[in-house]
């Protein structure tokens, strides 16, 4: 069946969409701002003259080299290009700052590809178990699931579990502005309709992470020159340090197909979820946050997973899991096909080039990566009094491209300000991340599941899936804490 | 030699008042690129609109028309600045069924009569779906399960505040419970596992659904029946008077000029003609509407009047 799809997709043009689109997508994908939503969303119109499979191989591979392009971006510059990579920051730019960019992004690279393969390979054999299982997700689910996501704050908030906790409170906080999600009551506007929509997420991330580093190193003019010394090494990881990613590498690409295939859920949560289990099941946790290959590795396999776990509910039930998705759903009812069981039965040599279109372009993916290396190396070997300004104007333009609004530039400068301070007094960034993205996702499932469930709170013990989401995030919370107290002791 | 200079001045002299008085005419609109200002995020049903829209006129203005998204506050956000824009036709705003709501909901910093109304280019109407094994099977079977069992049924609403059902509830006088989801495809997924009842989309949300044997269409909300669902009958047809539905158009703001706005008509009106935007809307089962400004006007009132005693009750 796979050959089949190998031999609808084997001519020169729909090989070369696929690599012009891989292209694409690393490139917008690492541009923080552009997004492979908004290409995809770009190529719609033109998608309807090419033929169905070039079109949809297309708009795949832009997903593909759009969710890789956000971590090369996050290793190098501690900007992550999309929300997906923000856990990626975690260890890549310590390993950036320790000068092992060869090896952080040849890790990025290879997690990425094995991610995609194996959501691949679980996308042709798997397909209609994971789409029952992803239909049991009901608000309740989703409540569960944005509580364990919200408690691996605990397992990134390094040393000081207290200071975590500050910036998670911080993070609810200004996820709760902008329009209530089950009225649309406003809520913290002040009256303006430019927070009516809240602060949204990437001018934010771009904000915390990009404008508070190229803060820090104006005002640390000395540590500057420091870094600039640090060697740059080309090299990439050598087999041995491969062999020991395996593991990480296959349950992050499990963890994120299976997310991926849960509409609603993507991308970004799979990835600190990757990060998360990557950490409970290694034997050195502490070297997590300081430059481990795991702490790459597991939320690229993990992001990337999801590329393959969306394409499930889209192909199978025909349910955009997320924006991206549901373009594609528009490509495929402009080409006059119906995502469905049918699908499968009266389109099976589609739905194969399909596939096929997938693994090609986690091939290409794979190879552009590897080669680009020197590439960057030789971008940050630039002067930073030239390169930091660069990044600024970069930030700045991104963070207007995402919605056309002078407000969300300000909004980035102002996370900037809030970043930079945050780093000062050393309080972690990423809870503020997880919780901009899980704190309303938590507020309307929990309050919608009561709606479902006759205004009763049953649905938190009466549910399995449910119950094994919040027990994982008590162990998550309290394993974190006992640690603590251990170390404390030391 | 001195002649000659004098000459070329002149000639050069005389060339650059045509061209400034060629400016104030204004009758080569347009002279630079059009933007079309898409008042919600790329990837949605509003900015397929657009951007199919902008592709078209751009062929018939001969001129780029570009789509700038500017999602918040549910459209309040990009409307307003469309609004604001300058009155010279390089700024358009597509509307939607927002327009009205939101000014009625008291979220919006414009009235809708701000707007100077140009042309609507598609209507969506509300269809009916429930789950493929619910007992549910007609729109008469749902209407009687609601009156037996009053307040019981659950609403999956893609949106809140939810004028299709609202409108709905109005007209038969029957209850039942309303969850809110953020867009269609939540809601729909509920209603396939079971977690909700019933539900009230645009034909584009639930066409694969429907040929996908997943979801039974009940009725649809318009006057006519649905190009893409023949066999499904409207309200009106069931004896409800009552038809509900979202809409998009063009606007402009409200002291553009005469001439630039019969340009932008005859070319929205041959573009929404074209065979790229026919195609297009038919194969994502969006509705073609054209209607021209008095028209266009005329249906926003009468959707003002039809909403307004449902945001009084809120």
């Amino acid at each position: 069946m796979v050959i089949e799809g190998f031999r609808a997709i084997l001519s020169i043009d729909v090989i070369f969409i696929i690599f012009a689109g891989v292209l694409l997508g690393i490139v917008v994908g690492s541009l923080p701002g552009l997004t492979a939503t908004m290409t995809i969303a770009l190529l719609l119109p033109f998608s309807f003259g090419l033929s169905p499979v070039s079109s949809i191989a297309l708009m795949v591979s832009v997903f593909i080299g759009g969710m890789y392009g956000g971590s090369v971006t996050a290793i190098l510059l501690s900007i992550p290009g999309t929300p997906a990579a923000a856990a990626t920051v975690l260890d890549g730019y310590p390993l950036r700052k320790q000068g092992k960019i060869g090896k952080a992004i040849s890790t990025a690279t290879i997690a990425s590809f094995s991610g995609g393969i194996v959501s691949v390979t679980c996308l042709i054999f798997f397909s209609p178990i994971l789409a029952d299982f992803a239909l049991k997700f009901s608000a309740a689910e989703f409540f569960a699931l944005a509580v364990f996501g919200l408690s691996i704050i605990a397992s990134v908030s390094g040393n000081s579990p207290i200071k975590g906790l500050i910036a998670a409170c911080l993070g609810l906080l200004i996820a709760m502005v902008g329009m209530d999600p089950l009225t649309a009551y406003p809520r913290f506007t002040f009256g303006t309709t430019q927070l009516m929509g809240g602060f949204s997420l990437i001018p934010a991330l771009i904000g915390l992470f990009g404008v508070a580093e190229i803060l820090g190193s104006i005002v640390e003019k000395n540590n500057i020159e420091e870094k600039i010394k640090v060697k740059l090494d080309n090299t990439i990881i050598t087999l041995r340090e491969g062999k020991g990613l395996i593991g990480t590498i296959l349950r992050s690409s499990f963890i994120g197909t299976f997310i991926g295939a849960i509409p609603g859920a993507g991308a970004d949560i799979a990835a600190f979820v990757s990060y998360n289990e990557a950490k409970r099941w290694s034997k050195n946790k502490d070297e997590f946050g300081k430059g481990n290959l795991k702490g790459v590795a597991a939320p690229e396999a993990g992001n990337n997973g999801v590329t393959g776990g969306t394409m499930i509910p889209l192909l199978t039930l025909g349910i955009p899991g997320d924006a991206a998705a549901a373009v594609l759903l528009g490509a495929f009812l402009i080409h006059g096909l119906q995502p469905g069981p049918k699908l499968f039965m009266d389109n099976g040599e589609l739905v194969y080039g399909i596939f096929a279109a997938m693994i090609v372009a986690n091939i290409f993916m794979l190879v552009l990566g590897l080669s680009t290396i020197k590439v960057f190396a030789k971008v940050l070997q630039t002067d930073t009094k030239i390169l930091m300004p660069i990044i600024l104007v970069l930030t700045t333009v991104g963070a207007f491209a995402i919605n056309n609004s002078m407000f969300d530039v300000y909004v980035m400068l102002g996370f900037g300000v809030l970043g930079y301070f945050m780093r000062k007094m050393d309080i972690p960034t990423s809870p503020i991340v997880l919780a901009i993205i899980l704190g309303p996702m938590a507020e309307e499932n929990f309050r919608r599941a009561a709606m479902l469930n006759e205004k009763s709170l049953s649905f938190l013990y009466d549910r399995p899936i449910t119950v094994i989401f919040l027990l994982l995030a008590i162990i998550t919370v309290s394993s974190s804490y006992m640690k603590y107290i251990k170390d404390r002791k030391k | 030699m001195k002649n000659n200079l004098l000459f070329f001045l002149l000639i050069v002299l005389v060339l650059l008042l045509s061209a400034c008085s060629d400016k104030k005419e204004r009758s080569d609109y347009p002279n630079k690129p059009i933007s079309i200002i898409v008042p919600f995020a790329a990837g949605g049903g509003t900015d397929a609109v657009g951007r199919v829209l902008a592709e078209t006129l751009k062929e018939e203005l001969n001129q780029d028309v570009v789509v700038v998204n500017k999602d918040g506050g549910s459209g309040a956000l990009g409307m307003n600045e469309g609004l604001n824009a300058k009155a010279d036709g390089y700024t358009l705003t597509m509307v939607t069924r927002e327009v009205v709501t939101l000014p009625l909901l008291g979220t919006a910093p414009f009235k809708t009569e701000d707007f100077r109304y140009i042309s609507n280019v598609n209507y969506d109407p509300a269809v009916f779906v429930v789950s493929a094994d619910s007992e549910i099977n007609t729109i008469e079977d749902l209407l009687n399960t609601m009156k037996e069992n009053p307040g019981k049924l659950k609403f999956g609403a893609s949106a809140v505040p939810n004028t299709y059902s609202s409108q709905f509830a109005l007209a038969t006088d029957v209850e039942f419970q309303t969850i809110p989801y953020q867009g269609a495809a939540p809601a729909i997924t509920e209603i396939l596992s079971g977690g909700v009842d019933f539900g009230l989309y645009s034909p584009g949300e639930v066409k694969a659904h429907i040929e996908g044997g997943n979801l039974k269409a009940l009725a649809v909300m318009a006057e006519d029946r649905f190009s893409g669902f023949h066999d499904v009958p409207t309200l009106i047809e069931k004896g409800i008077n009552v038809t509900s539905g979202t809409y998009r158009g063009i606007a402009v703001p409200p002291d553009t000029p005469d001439e630039i706005v019969n340009t932008l008509e005859k070319a929205l009106k041959k573009a929404v003609n074209s065979d790229k935007f026919v195609d297009f809307m038919n194969s994502s089962f969006l509705g073609i509407d054209y209607r021209g400004p008095e028209e266009f006007k005329e249906m926003i009132d009468n959707d003002i009047n039809n909403l307004t005693p449902i945001f009084k009750n809120q």
